[in-house]
């Protein structure tokens, strides 16, 4: 047994021990101790798809609880719409709000801090109306909530970021799988830019580096990658259609390096090409090497 | 009367502050609102247009209603409509009434003014924009008035939510949150010259303080073309055998219309606010069609109506004889909106109302000061440093009420060259200072995108190689939309900038051979 699962499941019998029915909590630890580092859902529908994904990580009830408050964090970065792969699919944002509310969620929020207007990238991309239908709230952010943050990192040392993050109970992100002219692919830690404030365009100078100090200061639940439309080419925003592929995927897992090394490989590249994934598994933030894995797929 | 005319007045007010305030994206491609209905109903700003231009803006055909209920009632639209006309009356309240009241004679000022407006017009300029009430109204509340409302109710409950004097936070968010939803834009836009414009409405309305409705009475143009009109109105103003002259109504009026006079009453002056019937103790005034006629006639003299008609023709060459008019020296920051005409078209049409400006989703609208010339003072260009022109939006081209801005389908749209983009390299981050950075690559919205990277090595001070992309500009793609410039990490003076060459709405800026 590897050491990252022993310790996991060393933790969660000590947790199932303590609770009062004790021998559940005990199956479900050991559930745990084999749960998938990432699933890999296929299928055309990407609310079953979504649903399949997590249940197979072990269900949205050993994500979120009764009553918590829930962040969502897709990227809705673009004036795009969904066809275009360059904003989060709402369906799958959509089916995770829907999720949440099933655990019990008090509340789920879901934001994004995006390049164009705000406005139109919140309405075009379906996101805003697809959640507010589920009663989420689609709030624009609010530049009074960044407060500035201690990263102590390789190149951020503090950043204003979105104190909502770290209010909640809980935080999901969504990224969608995209090309980036400078990251070569944008996954799940550069979606961490949408929670930044301040004028986050120096950070490109040391890209890498930047986005593994985010990633080491926000913690998400769960990472939902988006590949149901991936963008290979003129991202991150893209434009036209002959550069979106349709893979009707999507990966869940709870390491941020993990997701990102086999998000790299839905375009033919390695974790390993990708500076930020690399740096990320040196600095202990997650794993790269998709061969110490468990990986699960399903198709529904 | 006057307590159904002010009802009246209010609802027209709020019925224009709703549809200002309705003039902002909701993140739809359409507005949802008629928010240019008023200019719509602008009869002056159809002639001018037509005269200017030989142009008929579908749109204005409303206004023909406005030209019938003149031809009925007389001015009436100044009276009980007019936006403008009832934020004077409210500024006129603040003036206490002289006991002995001498209006001034200056009512024909206004008249040479529509005379110099309308014979410039015919002479293919536009001037009707800077005196018109409507595009005047519009114009300070886009540029000046609104985002002064603003900034102020931001700053108080900002102000609150940062100290949170007693816990008063809890209870002013929720406020704030509404008014945000309701009257407050989007977010808080900044103007150029939003002082110079806002003080001249300021004036405007000050000028009640020297005489109640001075505008109305003496210097707007749209006052003075309905109340040519009102000459041949079927209402008309009597005043029976039990008048006593008492001066009552005098008093009273909003329009200088000389009520006390008998057979002196103007009818191009009088406003209709029946003020006079109100006020009069031998209720001796009365209202009526078909009256035998009684009013005064109009004399603005010959000689002034000439010397007016030959200003306004001066003022064409006057204001166009300038550097700017030729093709090499035109100023290179003049990027007009999408859709725009060739400048010469697109300056007999612009009214200068600064809707385009109040819609403009990033603010990168922003009033012109002398970069078309005098002739074009306050026409919009892009600033594409406060803002760039987004990618699939059409709504400058939606508001504009004269078709300046034409209105476009989104695939003409993404089409249009605003101008082209070019890389300053002694202050680009790859170019001059060994650094990585993609930013004008990355947020370039063309779906190939215009600009491209090479891949070069350069060495650093210490002699360190550095492998980066070097951003170009493909010409052939690039539309000018600003975007780069605007989010350029370079401030001050960036290091990628849009000027107007390459636009398509010009045969002659032009820089490649096609």
């Amino acid at each position: 047994m590897e050491r990252r699962r022993f310790l996991k499941l060393a933790a969660l019998t000590g947790a199932g021990l303590s609770l009062p029915d004790g021998l559940a909590a005990l199956a479900e630890a050991a559930e745990s101790a084999t749960r998938p580092d990432l699933v890999l859902a296929h299928g055309a529908a990407p609310e079953k798809i979504v649903t399949a994904a997590i249940d197979a990580m072990g269900g949205i009830r050993k994500f979120v609880s009764r009553g918590d408050v829930v962040v969502i964090k897709p990227n809705i970065g673009w004036d795009r719409t969904p066809e275009q792969a360059g904003n989060t699919n709402p369906e799958v944002v959509a089916a995770v709000v829907r999720l949440c509310f099933e655990a019990g969620a008090k509340k789920v929020k879901v934001f994004d801090r995006p390049v164009n207007d705000p406005r139109r990238c919140y309405v075009q991309s379906g996101i805003a109306p697809a959640v507010k239908a589920l009663g989420a709230e689609a709030d624009y952010m609010d530049d009074r909530k960044f407060r500035d943050m201690a990263l102590s990192g390789q190149a951020l040392k503090s950043w204003p970021l979105y104190t909502d993050i770290f209010e909640a109970d809980k935080v999901i992100n969504i990224p969608i799988a995209k090309h980036h002219g400078l990251a070569k692919l944008t996954l799940s830690m550069k979606n961490w830019m949408g929670v930044m404030g301040g004028s986050r365009r120096q950070i490109h100078q040391k890209l890498d580096e930047s986005l593994v100090d985010l990633s080491m200061k926000i913690k998400p639940t769960l990472t939902i990658l988006d590949a149901v439309r991936i963008l290979t080419a003129n991202g991150p925003q893209g434009g036209s259609l002959a550069d979106v592929q349709k893979l009707d995927t999507v990966i869940v897992g709870i390491d941020p390096v993990a997701i990102d090394s086999y998000g790299a490989t839905l375009f033919g590249m390695k974790g390993s090409d990708l500076g930020y994934v690399t740096l990320g598994h040196k600095l202990g933030l997650g794993q790269m090497d998709l061969s110490k894995m468990l990986i699960k797929k399903v198709s529904v | 009367m006057k307590n159904i005319r002010r009802l009246t007045q209010g609802l027209f007010l709020l019925l224009f502050l709703f549809l200002f305030i309705q003039t902002e994206s909701k993140g739809n491609d359409e507005l949802g609102y008629p928010v240019r209905l008023f200019l719509d109903f602008d009869p002056l700003i159809f002639v001018t247009t037509l005269l200017s231009a030989h142009a008929v803006a579908k749109a204005f055909l409303l206004s023909i209603i406005t030209i019938i209920v003149t031809l009925l009632f007389g001015r009436v639209f100044c009276g009980w409509a007019c936006p403008l006309g009832t934020l004077n009356n409210l500024a006129g309240s603040l003036k206490k009434q002289p006991a002995d009241r001498q209006g001034r004679d200056w009512y024909r000022v206004k008249y040479y003014i529509l005379t110099g407006i309308l014979a410039s017009a015919v002479f293919t300029l536009q001037p009707v924009g800077i005196m018109d009430p409507l595009s005047l109204l519009i114009r300070s509340f886009s540029i000046s008035i609104y985002p002064l409302f603003n900034y102020g109710v931001r700053s108080v409950f900002d102000t609150l939510y940062s100290v949170d004097p007693l816990g008063v936070a809890a209870a002013t968010e929720p406020v704030f949150t509404f008014l945000k939803r309701t009257v407050l834009s989007f977010e808080q836009s900044f103007y150029a010259q939003n002082v110079f414009i806002g003080a001249l409405f300021l004036v405007v309305l000050g000028l009640n303080l020297v005489e109640k409705r001075f505008w109305c009475k003496y210097l707007c143009p749209l006052g003075a073309f309905l109340g040519v009109l009102s000459r041949f109105s079927l209402l008309k103003r009597s005043v029976s055998e039990d008048c006593t002259e008492c001066g009552a109504c005098s008093r009273v009026c909003q329009g200088n219309a000389a009520p006390d006079e008998k057979g002196k009453w103007k009818d191009t002056e009088c406003l209709y606010c029946w003020n006079c019937d109100d006020a009069c103790p031998q209720n001796a005034v009365h209202f009526g069609f078909g009256r035998t006629k009684s009013a005064a006639s109009m004399d603005l003299g010959r000689r002034r109506v000439l010397a007016s008609v030959f200003s306004g023709i001066a003022v064409v060459p006057f204001l166009r004889i300038t550097p700017l008019a030729r093709t090499n020296a035109q100023d290179p920051r003049l990027i007009r909106p999408p859709g725009s005409l060739a400048e010469k078209e697109f300056l007999k049409r612009c009214v200068k109302c600064g809707e385009c400006m109040k819609v403009c989703t990033t603010n990168g609208l922003q009033p012109t000061l002398l970069e078309a010339g005098l002739e074009g003072i306050w026409s919009p260009l892009l600033v594409p440093r406060i803002g760039y022109c987004e990618y699939r939006c059409t709504l400058c081209g939606q508001v504009c009420p004269t078709g300046a801005i034409k209105k476009l389908k989104l695939e003409e749209k993404v089409k249009v060259k605003l101008g082209l983009a070019m890389i300053d390299t002694s202050r680009c981050l790859p170019w001059a200072h060994a650094r990585p950075c993609i930013m004008c690559e990355e947020v370039c919205p063309t779906p190939k995108k215009a600009v491209w990277f090479e891949k070069v090595q350069v060495r650093d001070r210490q002699g360190k190689v550095h492998t980066l992309q070097q951003p170009h500009v493909d010409l052939e793609l690039c539309i000018g939309c600003g975007i780069c410039e605007t989010k350029c990490p370079v401030l001050g003076k960036p290091a990628i900038a849009v000027s107007s060459v390459g636009e398509s709405r010009s045969k002659d800026n032009q820089l490649l051979l096609e």
